[in-house]
């Protein structure tokens, strides 16, 4: 049985072949990522999908120049996680099937860690795990991965202790019922002959899609958590038996024909986690402008809205203060005036995060989705100009956004700046795209010296350049981060080695004196090598985290100003 | 009985010269040809043309023109002295310069309205600056163009630059100084208002500042050498504006109230930015000049950059 995932924003579950506009950048960083989560052949398969569109098998396997089996087990692992998606080919069903590949979902796991840190802070050690198990996974069924999940919060417990299933089931419903996490929806048609199931996966088998390719959110039991209760407690793995055995092995088959639920998969809702990370940078922004009780405000509001509004709204739903005064957490203890008036000054700020859209029950707000992101958005892109350029030359651009269109002479009045200096920053700015020249002739023959040349900053074709920036410069560090490894693979390797020797050592009760001279195998400069090596692995790790962000708020931008 | 001849005695040029002028004095904005023959009815247009030509020679009448016709001005007697001892030429020159006002003129626009040659122009120009009757002041727009206006008259804004350039120069750390000040009060004055703890409304109100409280505050520190007006100050505050720094607001004022212009009076608050400095730029590339020359496996590229060694290193 199989699941085609659910679509996200670039459709991918069309009968008709949809090229995707890819950029070199996005499938330069999506090789690095699938490299590195996936392995070399994986990879190629992969980019190649992606570079070429919807093709059918025969095709990626002549053109790739792989074997068969391997390409089916490349393409196993790419729709095991929602990176690939199959179709009836382009001369309608009875063609042979043709895969796809969604650049968009491979990017996304850049952003894995955000996903599990978010989750560990919502729901503790235990959501932690539960997503990151799926997340590895690609999809699993509930009884895998609360198994799994109580294993090894069992295995980090202290001796004697052992986790209950129902804990982790608790932890789970929660997941879903915030929508955190979805059902895959499941095919209907039986498969014809298929490959076989490789040891990793639960049995994937290629099918033919359903004609109409509903999204996850249209099957209504979307987030119905199935009815089977789960008994028992983790079990510790000891070392010396199943150390060796894969997970989803022999013993993981055995398991899921005991619980009722085989066949309902489970997959990460990226959408959601989208919503709540747009949600934390809009009430961090309220906060660092106006003060912490309007974040909580907003806090509430968005809280209130988060499951009746759509992720692609410009507004939430409409909230009356009546209803925000009664849901505001019970520790912020303001009077119903006092909300009045912090509610007004949110609408009058000029960033306009709240609005307001009538007058009953108090007076109804909506939180503006859209203009968040704008202003979100300009923000990051007056910081960029701001770190790279200078405080002067951003003070331009500002201007620039403002006032839209301006003659050379206004920007050095309206700005202060020495006409040289200005000059200089402008046609600088200009050189990089971030300010662009439009032409205003005032005669038939476009002279020059009877033309008007007016600078403008155009704020979504400069966000999409900044995306690319990113993408460039995230695949950067990954590229630098496996050249640092592969410089010192040699020593790597080496400590490796000795903790191997060290480890077996130890556990077979040798003498101080021997430990202490296989740690001497490593000199003291080794040593300080590998230091410096783990350091700079990660430093270029958290900044791929960080630069991650940004990507998030210009890609959030883009997509809002797509549907509007 | 023999015929009277009345003989028509020809009247004295004097005596219609001094009436003209007479009839100017009374009239100061001007008399037009027809006021001169109403008053003098006998006398022939060609003697009123040639007592004109005389007095407009001597340097007593002014010609202008208007929308019905000539109109003939009683010159300043002052500056009827003045020019006593130059020729046509130079007085035509002087009209023009004392015509322009205190904009000031250029010597080509000189040439344009008074026709005459560019080495005329040159001597005369240089006749009357030593006379000291105009002056050569240099446009802050265009280093190089000189432009001449009378000798007593203040240069305009839009030639001098105002008071932000000092001979033509532009003060940078002059604006650069007023900019900080502006906006470390505006700052202290919201941190005033956040720390006081009332309502949220008193709070932000409070936060504000009126450009002219802002004007004041300026003028009181005594920084600026120059007098600043108010609007020098609003043009600051703007520039604290692009900055991202300070957000306006305009809310309206009766007339009359300190700082109100037409019935309208513009805040001023000092606010924080929304986000911190974005993730991209953390990383060197996001920085880096050459960004857009390296590719894995060039001569820059993400594993020989030096940028990224240093970084790494910190």
């Amino acid at each position: 049985m199989h699941q085609p995932n659910p679509t996200s924003c670039n459709n991918i579950l069309s009968r008709k072949p949809c090229f995707a506009q890819m950029t070199a950048q996005e499938v330069r960083l999506c090789g690095l990522l699938l490299k590195e989560h996936f392995g070399e052949v994986v990879e190629k398969i992969g980019t190649h999908l992606l570079r070429g569109g919807a093709q059918n098998l025969r095709t990626i396997a002549n053109e790739t120049n792989t074997p068969l089996d391997l390409v089916k087990k490349s393409l196993c692992v790419l729709v095991q996680h929602g990176v690939c998606s199959f179709g009836s080919g382009r001369r309608g069903p009875g063609s042979p099937v043709e895969y796809q590949a969604n650049c968009e979902r491979v990017l996304r796991i850049l952003r894995y860690p955000r996903y599990i840190y978010s989750a560990k802070t919502l729901y503790g050690d235990t959501g932690e795990l539960i997503v990151e198990e799926v997340l590895q996974r690609g999809h699993m069924t509930m009884s895998n991965t609360v198994k799994t999940v109580a294993d090894r919060l069992t295995h980090n417990m202290e001796e004697g202790r052992s986790m209950e299933y129902s804990e982790v089931v608790s932890a789970f419903s929660k997941l879903v019922e915030t929508h955190f996490l979805q059902r895959c929806f499941t095919v209907d048609e039986a498969a014809p002959a298929a490959p076989s199931a490789t040891p990793l996966s639960h049995g994937t088998q290629a099918a033919p899609a359903s004609v109409a390719a509903p999204t996850a959110e249209s099957n209504p039991d979307c987030y119905k958590l199935p009815p089977v209760t789960l008994i028992g407690r983790g079990k510790r793995r000891r070392s010396s038996d199943d150390a060796e055995e894969p997970r989803g092995g022999k013993k993981a088959k055995m398991d899921s024909e005991s619980c009722g639920d085989e066949g309902i998969y489970w997959q990460m809702n990226f959408e959601r986690f989208h919503q709540h990370f747009r949600d934390q940078a809009i009430i961090s922004a309220v906060a660092s402008k106006l003060d912490q009780t309007s974040s909580e405000i907003v806090r509430t509001m968005l809280r209130m809205s988060e499951v009746t509004t759509t992720p692609t709204a410009a507004y939430t739903q409409p909230l009356s203060a009546n209803e925000i005064f009664r849901s505001l957490p019970p520790n912020y203890s303001i009077s119903r005036p006092i909300l009045d008036q912090y509610l007004s000054l949110l609408v009058d700020d000029p960033m306009e995060f709240v609005g307001r859209s009538g007058d009953s029950g108090g007076g109804i707000y909506v939180v503006n989705l859209h203009r968040a992101l704008v202003n979100l958005a300009r923000a990051t892109l007056e910081s960029v100009v701001q770190e790279r350029f200078g405080s002067r030359s951003a003070r331009i651009f500002r201007l620039l956004l403002r006032k839209r269109h301006l003659e050379q002479k206004q920007v050095e009045d309206f700005a202060m700046i020495p006409a040289k200096e200005a000059k200089d920053m402008l046609y600088t700015l200009l050189s990089e795209n971030l300010v662009h020249l439009q032409e205003i002739p005032k005669t038939p023959d476009h002279a020059p010296s009877r033309t008007f040349y007016l600078y403008t900053v155009n704020q979504l074709p400069t966000a999409r350049l900044l995306l690319q920036h990113c993408y460039k410069t995230v695949a950067n560090l990954i590229e630098r981060r496996l050249f640092e490894t592969k410089e010192n693979k040699r020593l790597l390797e080496k400590s490796q080695r000795i903790e191997a020797i060290l480890a077996s050592l130890q556990a077979s009760g040798a003498e101080p004196e021997q430990l202490t001279e296989v740690e001497e195998m490593i000199t003291a400069p080794e040593r300080q090598q590998l230091e410096a090596l783990r350091h700079h692995i990660n430093k270029l790790d958290s900044t791929e985290n960080q630069v991650d962000e940004t990507i998030f708020l210009l890609e959030s931008y883009i997509c809002s100003t797509k549907t509007k | 009985m023999a015929e009277v001849k009345v003989k028509q005695e020809s009247p004295d040029p004097v005596k219609i010269e001094n009436r003209i002028k007479e009839l100017c004095q009374q009239f100061p904005h001007g008399i037009t040809d027809q006021v001169i023959q109403n008053d003098m009815p006998l006398l022939e247009a060609q003697q009123r043309a040639m007592a004109i030509n005389r007095l407009l020679s001597l340097g007593q009448l002014d010609l202008l023109r208007n929308s019905s016709g000539l109109l003939y001005r009683m010159k300043d007697a002052q500056t009827a002295s003045k020019m006593k001892g130059s020729d046509n030429q130079e007085k035509l020159v002087y009209q023009v310069i004392e015509d322009a006002g205190n904009k000031g003129i250029w010597s080509r626009d000189i040439r344009y309205k008074s026709n005459l040659p560019l080495t005329e122009i040159n001597k005369i120009l240089k006749n009357l600056e030593s006379k000291k009757l105009i002056k050569a002041v240099k446009s802050v727009a265009a280093s190089k163009k000189k432009v001449y206006m009378l000798y007593n008259l203040q240069p305009d804004r839009s030639v001098t630059g105002g008071a932000w350039y000092s001979d033509q120069d532009f003060e940078s750390e002059f604006v650069e100084v007023l900019n900080q000040q502006c906006f470390k009060f505006l700052q202290s004055k919201a941190e005033v208002a956040r720390d006081s703890k009332q309502s949220p409304m008193v709070q932000r109100n409070s936060s504000f500042a009126t450009s002219h409280e802002v004007w004041k505050y300026i003028c009181e520190l005594g920084i600026s050498k120059v007098d600043l007006s108010m609007e020098d100050i609003e043009t600051i505050l703007n520039t604290l504006i692009y900055d991202g720094k300070v957000e306006m607001t305009i809310i309206a004022a009766k007339e009359g109230t300190v700082g109100s212009v037409d019935g309208q009076m513009k805040l001023y608050r000092g606010v924080n930015p929304i986000i911190q400095p974005t993730g991209l730029v953390k990383a060197p590339c996001g920085l880096c000049p050459v960004f857009d020359d390296c590719h894995e496996g060039g001569e820059i590229s993400p594993s020989n950059c030096v940028y990224i060694a240093e970084w790494l290193e910190f």
